[in-house]
Order: C-alpha cells, then sequence, then structure tokens
C-alpha cells in the first residue's frame, strides 16, 4: 500500500474504510501490468497506487516507457492481452474482476477515455454525429433525442454551426476540431470519469488552451472527474489539483500541484522541471538536461529504476528500490532515498 | 552590409485545391535573411506555412515565385550538377527519427550515403574515420556504427539524422521540428546539442518550430508566421520581451509555463472573458 492514497482520500491507514461521503470515486491498488513478448517479460507497471475523487482533476506525467498510458488502458479494462494484477475500484467495484457485460455498461458512461490520436480513434466511413451519440442510442435513447443532445454536445465543445456540422465526417474537420469532437463524445454520457490521454499533444498552443478550459469547465460545472495523462509538465500547472510523476512504471513523486512544481522533493521530477525551456526568465546557456535514456520496460535496472540518469545516485540506489513514502520533513511522498536530504531545499536541483 | 548566406525574397508557393477556382496561397510573399553563423527560429502554427517555406528553401518543391538565394546565387533556377551541388549545402533534419532513418540500414551506411553521393573520390578508410568524428560530435559511440535505427531511442535516433546531415559539409541546416517528437528529458540534450554545433562548427541554422520556448533558446532571430505570411520577424530579445504582431502576443500568451499560480491565473482570465463574453 502506498502513501500516494493519504493524499489523496484523506489517509486511508490499514485498511480502514471511510465513510461513504469521502469515498474515493476511482481507487487504484498496487496496480501492475506486464505483457509477455518475445523477448521476454515487458514490465510497464509495476505498483502503481492512487485516487480519485468526485470533481478532482488528476494529472499523471511521464515521458514514453514510464507507464502512464498503460495505466490509463487498464482504467477501463482496455488491455486483453496484458497480464493486471491489483485492484481498480470504480465506485468500490473492482474493475478487474467484473464481468465483461459490467465493464461494457461502464465505459463509455460511467467512465470515458479521450485518446490522443483523434484520427485514428474517429471512424472516417461514419458522420461525426453518429459516432457521437452512438453512446445514447447504445443505451436506448431514441434517435432524434440522441440527436439533439449529440448537437447541444457539439455545441458546447465549440463547434460553430453543430447541426450542419452533425453530418460531416472526421476528415472535414481541422486537428483541434476533431479532438472536441472526441470530446464530445467522451463527455455525451455524462460521465463521473474521463481519462484524457495526452488529449493537447497534437494541437497547436492556443487549440491547448481551449482543451484544457473545456475540461475545466466540465470538473467545475458537472463535478466530473478527471484523470490527465501527458508528458508536458506545463500543460497541467494551471489544470491539476494534485500530480503524479512516473517513471519505468512506478510513481515517482506525488502531491498536490504547487507542492510539485515549487517543492518538488525528487530528482527526477526536479530534472523535468529544470530541462523545459522556458519562454521567459533567463536564458541559460545550456538547458540542463537529464543524461541517457528512459530505461526500457523489458530490461528495468535494479535499485532506483532512475538511478543510472540521477546525479544523486549513490550506493544504495543501485542496491535497493526506495520506496514511495513521505520523507520525515517532507509534505508529500517521493521514491527517493534522498527525499529527506531534498526537503532541506525543496524544488531545486542542487 | 551583412554576410548573408540566404536570402529568401518575395517567395509564393500556391497550391491548387480540389472544388476551388483559386488557388491557395501557402506561402504568400515571405521574405528573410539568415547570417552566416546565425540562427533564424521560423514559428507558426499548424497550415501557417512555415513547413512549405523550408521546404521551398530545399528546393523540395518549386515555389510559385520569388527568389531564393544561398550564397547569392539563386537556387530556384538550378539544374544538373549545380542543383546536385546545392543539395550537399543545405540539408534537413527531420521531425520525425523514426521514419526518417531506414530500419534496414546500419548507421555507417546511413551516414556514408551522403559522403558516397557527394564525394564519390572520398576511400573508403577515410569515409570511417569521418563517421566516427561525427558520431563523437553528435554524442554517439563508434560501436554504434554497426547497429541498426531499431536499437536506438528516439533521441538517438535524432543524433544519427544530425549525423547524416553534417556529413556532406552543409553551409545551411534546416531543421523541421526537430525536437518535437522527443521526450522531455531528451529535448533538452537536443537543443543543447544543436547550440554546441552551432558554436563549434559555425553552422547556419533555419529551425521550423510551433514551440515559442525551443525557439528561445537556440535562436538569434525569430520569424513568427501566419496565414502564409511573416507577422513579425526580429531578434530574439526584441520578440519575447517587447512583441509587436497581436499574432505574437496571442501565440506567447498561449504558451504553458511550468508555474501553477500563472497558469491559474491565465486560466481563470481566460473563463472570464468567455462568460463575460455571453451573460
Amino acid at each position: 500500500m502506498s502513501s500516494v492514497q493519504k493524499l489523496a482520500a484523506a489517509g486511508e491507514a490499514g485498511g480502514q474504510s471511510l465513510p461513504d461521503v469521502s469515498r474515493p470515486l476511482l481507487e487504484v491498488r498496487d496496480l501492475t501490468v506486464s505483457f509477455n513478448a518475445p523477448h521476454g517479460l515487458v514490465k510497464a507497471v509495476n505498483g502503481v497506487s492512487f485516487s480519485v475523487s468526485p470533481r478532482e482533476r488528476v494529472g499523471i506525467v511521464g515521458e514514453s516507457g514510464s507507464g502512464k498510458s498503460v495505466t490509463a488502458q487498464a482504467l477501463l479494462g482496455l488491455l486483453p492481452t496484458a497480464t493486471v494484477t491489483g485492484q481498480i475500484l470504480f465506485d468500490g467495484r473492482d474493475i478487474l474482476s467484473m464481468p465483461k457485460s459490467d465493464l461494457r455498461a461502464l465505459r463509455g458512461w460511467d467512465i470515458s477515455y479521450i485518446f490522443q490520436d483523434p484520427l485514428s480513434a474517429l471512424d472516417p466511413v461514419r458522420t461525426i454525429g453518429d459516432q457521437i451519440s452512438q453512446p445514447l442510442r447504445l443505451r436506448g435513447v431514441h434517435q432524434k433525442e440522441a440527436k439533439t443532445r449529440a448537437i447541444q454536445m457539439l455545441a458546447k465543445v465549440g463547434i460553430r454551426e453543430p447541426a450542419r456540422r452533425y453530418k460531416d465526417y472526421p476528415h472535414q474537420f481541422s486537428g483541434g476540431m476533431r479532438q472536441r469532437v472526441m470530446i464530445a463524445m467522451a463527455l455525451i454520457g455524462e460521465p463521473r470519469l474521463v481519462i484524457a490521454d495526452e488529449p493537447t499533444t497534437a494541437l497547436d498552443v492556443r487549440v491547448q488552451a481551449q482543451v484544457i478550459d473545456l475540461l475545466y469547465s466540465l470538473t467545475e460545472e458537472q463535478g466530473t472527474a478527471v484523470v490527465f495523462i501527458t508528458h508536458d509538465l506545463g500543460i497541467l500547472a494551471g489544470f491539476a489539483d494534485r500530480m503524479m510523476v512516473m517513471y519505468a512504471g512506478r510513481v515517482m513523486e506525488a502531491a498536490e500541484t504547487d507542492e510539485l512544481y515549487y517543492r518538488s522533493i525528487n530528482p527526477y521530477t526536479l530534472g523535468l522541471l529544470q530541462s523545459l525551456p522556458r519562454i521567459d526568465g533567463p536564458i541559460p546557456l545550456t538547458l540542463t538536461a537529464i543524461g541517457g535514456r528512459p530505461p526500457s520496460p523489458s530490461n528495468l535496472p535494479g535499485g532506483c529504476s532512475f538511478h543510472p540518469r540521477c546525479r544523486y545516485a549513490q550506493d544504495i540506489c543501485t542496491a535497493e528500490r526506495p520506496p514511495l513514502e513521505t520523507p520525515e520533513n517532507g509534505t508529500h511522498p517521493s521514491a527517493c532515498h534522498f527525499a529527506n536530504w531534498l526537503t532541506e531545499e525543496p524544488g531545486v536541483l542542487r | 552590409m551583412t554576410d548573408n548566406l540566404l536570402e529568401v525574397e518575395g517567395l509564393v508557393r500556391e497550391f491548387a485545391v480540389r472544388g476551388r477556382h483559386q488557388n491557395v496561397k501557402a506561402v504568400d510573399d515571405v521574405s528573410f535573411t539568415i547570417a552566416r553563423g546565425e540562427a533564424l527560429g521560423l514559428v507558426g502554427e499548424s497550415g501557417s506555412g512555415k513547413s512549405t517555406t523550408a521546404r521551398c528553401v530545399l528546393r523540395l518543391i518549386e515555389p510559385t515565385s520569388g527568389t531564393v538565394r544561398l550564397n547569392g546565387v539563386d537556387i530556384t533556377s538550378l539544374r544538373g550538377r549545380e542543383l546536385r551541388e546545392f543539395r550537399a549545402k543545405a540539408q534537413l533534419v527531420f521531425q520525425d527519427p523514426y521514419s526518417s532513418l531506414n530500419p534496414r540500414m546500419r548507421v555507417e551506411e546511413i551516414i556514408a550515403e551522403g559522403i558516397r553521393i557527394h564525394r564519390p573520390r572520398v576511400k573508403d578508410a577515410e569515409v570511417r574515420d569521418e563517421i566516427v568524428a561525427l558520431l563523437e560530435v553528435v554524442g554517439l559511440r563508434p560501436d554504434h556504427l554497426t547497429r541498426k535505427p531499431a536499437a536506438f531511442s528516439g533521441g538517438e535516433r535524432q543524433r544519427i539524422g544530425i549525423a547524416r546531415a553534417l556529413a556532406v559539409n552543409p553551409e545551411l541546416l534546416v531543421c523541421d521540428e526537430p525536437v518535437a517528437s522527443l521526450d522531455v528529458s531528451i529535448q533538452a540534450q537536443i537543443l543543447n546539442l544543436f547550440q554546441d554545433l552551432k558554436a563549434r562548427l559555425g553552422l547556419t541554422l533555419l529551425y521550423i518550430a510551433h514551440d515559442l520556448a525551443t525557439v528561445r533558446h537556440l535562436c538569434d532571430r525569430v520569424a513568427v508566421m501566419e496565414q502564409g505570411q511573416i507577422r513579425e520577424i526580429g531578434t530574439r530579445d526584441q520578440l519575447y520581451n517587447d512583441p509587436q504582431a497581436a499574432y505574437t502576443k496571442a501565440l506567447m500568451a498561449a504558451v504553458p509555463r511550468p508555474d501553477p499560480i500563472e497558469e491559474r491565473r491565465k486560466l481563470a482570465a481566460r473563463r472570464a472573458a468567455l462568460t463575460g463574453a455571453t451573460p
């Protein structure tokens, strides 16, 4: 059991159950995901725990191979070929042991997913109206009513002339508009949880901001919870309530957003923040890059997975994996043997 | 007079669009210069014409009108041997390091290809020495020579792409979003590499990006494009400290910063503007 949950669920100690009012909407306990590949076992997620409350905005940050997208896909049972262990409780029910029909009832209705690439996630030969209204029609909403609500939803996500565009095909929309169509499709069932997997990565900055605003309004106005997955620390700064930084299938640091950006106590998070080029402030001669490259999930280094790239690495880091815990003087958990030392000067890569 | 390596003047490129009588001007009267040893950033959103401009500069496509001069020579009318010589002088680093390296070739072959085409008289042993030296310049090891692209990460592949471009001793390096598809921790490595190459080899760069922040770290001057036209061009300090064009300002404002307090303020302002508009 990890201490990330403490932050989220206001302290769940020793399996003691909480009263229903503060029960998280989603609770992930010690999730592991692995794939059988020709060259051996690929350990994509290695013991991730977190929870999400209603109307909460949780950011998951990670680079390629960090396990962030696999975690997201596991939440919806979208990994038929993987070995998944642990628990994923949605509203108290375990998604992993649920009958398929129950899971289908959840998907697109209680939990929906916004994919990174709208062009490959939309069916090119069906009109977008047909695709957006599908979740409603599948649940027995009358054709006419479904259409009306789909058009309303298109208007809500900022598509102009929604009634006319309802009959258009995906290729008739620009990238940003397609992403809005995806969002409309994800929201039409009025889900309680939206998982957004890099929904803004392919978009221009001004469109990115619009998508962020749209998801933000959703949480504020409808109480929807959002799990936002990205590799971009900038995007989440204004959006997320809480954040989780993943590396090599594990959580490196979990904190409230301000804590993470201003007072990080994890060398990897600090490295990511330092390596970002900035649009204001002094321009350094060279950026402080993190050396090396992320490890392959089929060949993870022993000890702390980040140790080969870490400037603080000592013998203990190669030998022992640091648990994700809140250090003595810290405010939030970090998986680093030197987290307590880092609390002396949080937010600084020394 | 400054020593301009590249001079682009009145560049226009039109494309025919099915169902429309009028051609679309992807690049619409673009002019700029790049001095020797300078890095110019060309920034714009998708569809702004920045990549089309780059492709015209490299003569991968023919401009509709206008001139592109490299060392004072108009390259838009070059043919035969002269065009081949130009190909060595202006090289491209691609955006996607996965699709721009032949998966069946070894690193050595990938880098050697340009040398063999443009400098056929160089002996095999010398080619190998040059490649080893190039790998060192871009931060790879000699034992990488015999591997194929699949063995490398995105950042390492981009280093191979850069080594390939440098192999023919280009005067101008055109980089089309070279870090856009890389992981954050790797982007900084590659940006530092470009900075280093510029200082050590005196390279002249035309750096295409949609991202104002990376451009700020690398480029001496910056041009901002929208709808096929340059809205603003200036030195880095001018453009970032005191942007003039409304479009530049809008782009700058939208760049997310890793600063929650500032970003929440911006988000609240955007929301207020929205609700203010629809009472």
